[in-house]
């Protein structure tokens, strides 16, 4: 039937296991940045939006079971006779979730698409 | 008879997908290129196929149905941990190239021997996520098939095993996806059918937990364990020779093997150290097990959202996105069928609590989703549906199961031993061999808690390895090693004796059984402290960089 099954490894195991038991050097060959000062300011870019995405996902899952805790009148008010709390949290949160990635991923293909045509003016050649 | 068909027809079925998918792509470059055209829908189905476990299908509603409906946070962490993916690691991992953590360390540190550690880590990870996802395959197996729990599990690992052996998991993406649609089908329908076809008595009582729990019917309990429960009320039960007992109102110590008979309209007796069935503690969406609610809920929301991006079996799927944004998309389209599929586990433990309340007593509240519908419809629609949730549970243990143990023999075999494939062979059958062993006497340990230690350890090693090595330029060799470290033993070693030995009283035990809150900063400052005495080599900067350029 299939003729032989190769092993499928990544990059680096392959370099790993090629290496045996002698030290490192180097991994994959690190190409370095055309233009260095662009990649870091892409990265600390990119690193402000993940952080406000964490930032928000925090302020999402503890202000809700704090409100939970804080207001327990959040089970008594009922909405089609369910607990609004119970409604929260089984139902309320995943579309916020949702539109939370979403937004992050929004955000972050923006900052990418701005810094490649940059970096192509800047650097002047393909990587 | 009928969940036993099911069953078979689900395990027949992903064999059939796996060997058509194994033929169609025979070399490297195949499979390479054909799980790259793979489109992001069929891929975030698998990825979500994989990622909801026997935890999701059987312990959520039985959780819910026990300790109350803080238990949904469980879910809603689940979730939000692929919020703090597609944010933190999928689009940087991808760029990578690793396909696996250890391999990460290796491209960030450059370094053998953090290889090996990470290695370590991943087996420690992988056995406390198989030992639940066997626990409840023999749950499921011995209460359909009617065989005691030890064959069920005893089976289980057979079936895993044999069908990894049979190359029925090579193709995996279409396997997963599949098993992603019999989980939430056969688990939404019933579900439905339940909402729709229940008596407008038990819904509203289903919605109402203030007013009493009690027992919809005489019903006959028994004890498979021995159980200390207290009575508010006393009440007349009978026994299998036909005596009547009169238990007092207080509190009861029956043997294993008891049997009695409640009468109808008793109330249901709780058992030692659970909230009382319906009760405010019952009703208020918070964790609250050891009575601290918010430090629990939010210790346990750490422990989820920030484990699942530790996982070694999550970071494997990524490279199968063509591209670092694609990685990023996927992962924003498992958020939205996680969420689709969470909506239903409450719906068996609102219910449950209506309808099934002694498995409460019988420490088998992990069955709910099975035994309910079968209870809620009698005759042979409750037959169908019962055969459908059991096919469901099975597909969500066989796909996680396989998942976790193929990532378990590749960490054995390529990460600690360096070997080929028939050691990998040998490696999958050590791995349910062990996992097996420690499934035996995890009975009456729930799902949950068990899936939630993985989720720990993972949270306080390789959550902090890879934050850190993405987003932050200085982190060092030693650093990331002791960091490792001090995490995978804090994190295991505070669980493990929550479980296994008696705890001190007070905080002391919350502290143990919910560790994330303290075990996760520790690693953090860990790897943060050392790696500041420490000096990063010249490349490190480049190493970051190269994660984030487009």
């Amino acid at each position: 039937m299939s003729p032989r099954r190769e092993k499928l490894t990544s990059p680096q195991t392959r370099i790993a296991l090629a290496r045996g038991n002698r030290p490192a050097q180097h991994l994959l060959p690190l190409p370095g940045p055309v233009d260095t000062e662009a990649a870091r300011r892409l990265f600390r870019t990119q690193r402000r939006v993940a952080v406000r995405t964490v930032a928000l996902l925090s302020l999402l899952l503890f202000g809700m079971s704090g409100a939970f805790a804080a207001l327990p009148v959040l089970g008594k008010v009922r909405l089609w006779d369910v607990p609004v709390s119970w409604l929260l949290l089984t139902v309320a949160v995943y579309p916020l979730l949702f539109a939370l990635a979403l937004w992050h991923v929004r955000s972050a293909e923006r900052v990418e698409d701005r810094a490649s045509p940059r970096r192509r003016a800047a650097g002047g050649r393909e990587r | 008879m009928i969940s036993v068909l099911a069953i078979g027809l689900v395990l027949v079925t992903s064999l059939v997908i796996g060997v058509y998918g194994v033929r169609a792509a025979r070399s490297t470059s195949d499979f390479l290129v054909a799980s790259r055209r793979i489109s992001p829908n069929w891929n975030a189905m698998a990825i979500a196929g994989e990622y909801l476990s026997a935890a999701s299908v059987l312990g959520l509603s039985g959780l819910v149905l026990k300790n109350g409906l803080g238990t949904m946070w469980y879910a809603v962490g689940f979730t939000a941990g692929y919020v703090a993916v597609v944010a933190l690691v999928a689009g940087p991992m991808r760029r990578s190239g690793a396909y696996t953590v250890p391999d990460f360390a290796e491209y960030r540190l450059g370094a053998p021997r953090l290889r090996k550690l990470c290695g370590c880590v991943v087996l420690v990870i992988m056995l406390l996520y198989l030992v639940p996802q066997f626990k409840g395959a023999g749950v499921v197996l011995s209460l359909v098939s009617g065989t005691p729990y030890w064959v069920g599990v005893l089976l289980a690992g057979l079936v895993v095993s044999g069908s990894i052996a049979a190359g029925g998991m090579r193709s995996a993406t279409y396997v997963q996806a599949f098993h992603y649609v019999v989980k939430l089908a056969f688990l939404a329908i019933p579900a439905i059918y339940l909402m729709v076809h229940s008596s407008p008595d038990t819904r509203t009582q289903a919605l109402h937990p203030e007013w009493d729990t009690r027992f919809p019917e005489r019903t006959s309990v028994e004890f498979t364990v021995g159980t200390r429960f207290t009575l508010e009320e006393p009440v007349r039960v009978t026994t299998p020779g036909g005596g009547e007992v009169e238990l007092g109102a207080g509190e009861h110590t029956v043997a294993e093997g008891t049997e009695y008979a409640f009468p109808e309209g008793a109330a249901i007796p709780s058992p030692v150290g659970l909230p009382e069935l319906g009760s405010e503690r019952w009703s208020t969406p918070l964790l609250n097990v050891g009575g601290h609610p918010l430090f629990e809920t939010w210790s346990t929301l750490l422990a989820i959202t920030l484990g699942c991006m530790g996982l070694p079996h999550v970071i494997m799927r990524f490279h199968t996105s063509p591209t670092a944004r694609t990685a990023r998309r996927v992962a924003v389209g498992v958020i939205a069928l996680l969420g689709l599929f969470y909506l239903f586990p409450t719906v068996y433990g609102l219910l449950g609590r209506v309808l099934t309340p002694q498995l409460v007593l019988l420490q088998g509240t992990d069955t709910v989703a099975v035994v309910l519908p079968a209870q809620a419809v009698p005759g042979s629609v409750g037959t169908v549906l019962t055969a459908l949730v059991a096919a469901g549970a099975f597909g969500a243990f066989l796909s996680t199961s396989s998942g976790l143990l193929l990532a378990l023999a590749g960490g054995l075999s390529h990460d600690l031993f360096q070997g080929s494939v028939p050691r990998l062979r040998l490696a999958v059958a050590v791995g349910a061999c062990v996992a097996v062993l420690l499934a035996l006497p995890a009975q009456m340990t729930d799902i949950n808690v068990l899936v939630v230690w993985a989720f720990t350890v993972a949270a306080s090693t390789f959550c902090p390895l890879l934050v850190l090595g993405i987003w932050w330029r200085r982190l060092t060799l030693p650093g990331a090693a002791w960091g490792l470290i001090v995490g995978a033993v804090t994190a295991t070693g505070a669980v493990g004796w929550s479980i296994l030995l008696p705890t001190p009283a007070g905080w002391a035990t919350v502290l143990l059984a919910q560790p994330a809150a303290w075990t996760i900063p520790l690693a953090f400052a860990t790897m943060i402290v050392v790696s500041r005495v420490t000096r990063p080599p010249d490349w490190a900067e480049h190493a970051v960089l190269r994660l984030h350029s487009p």
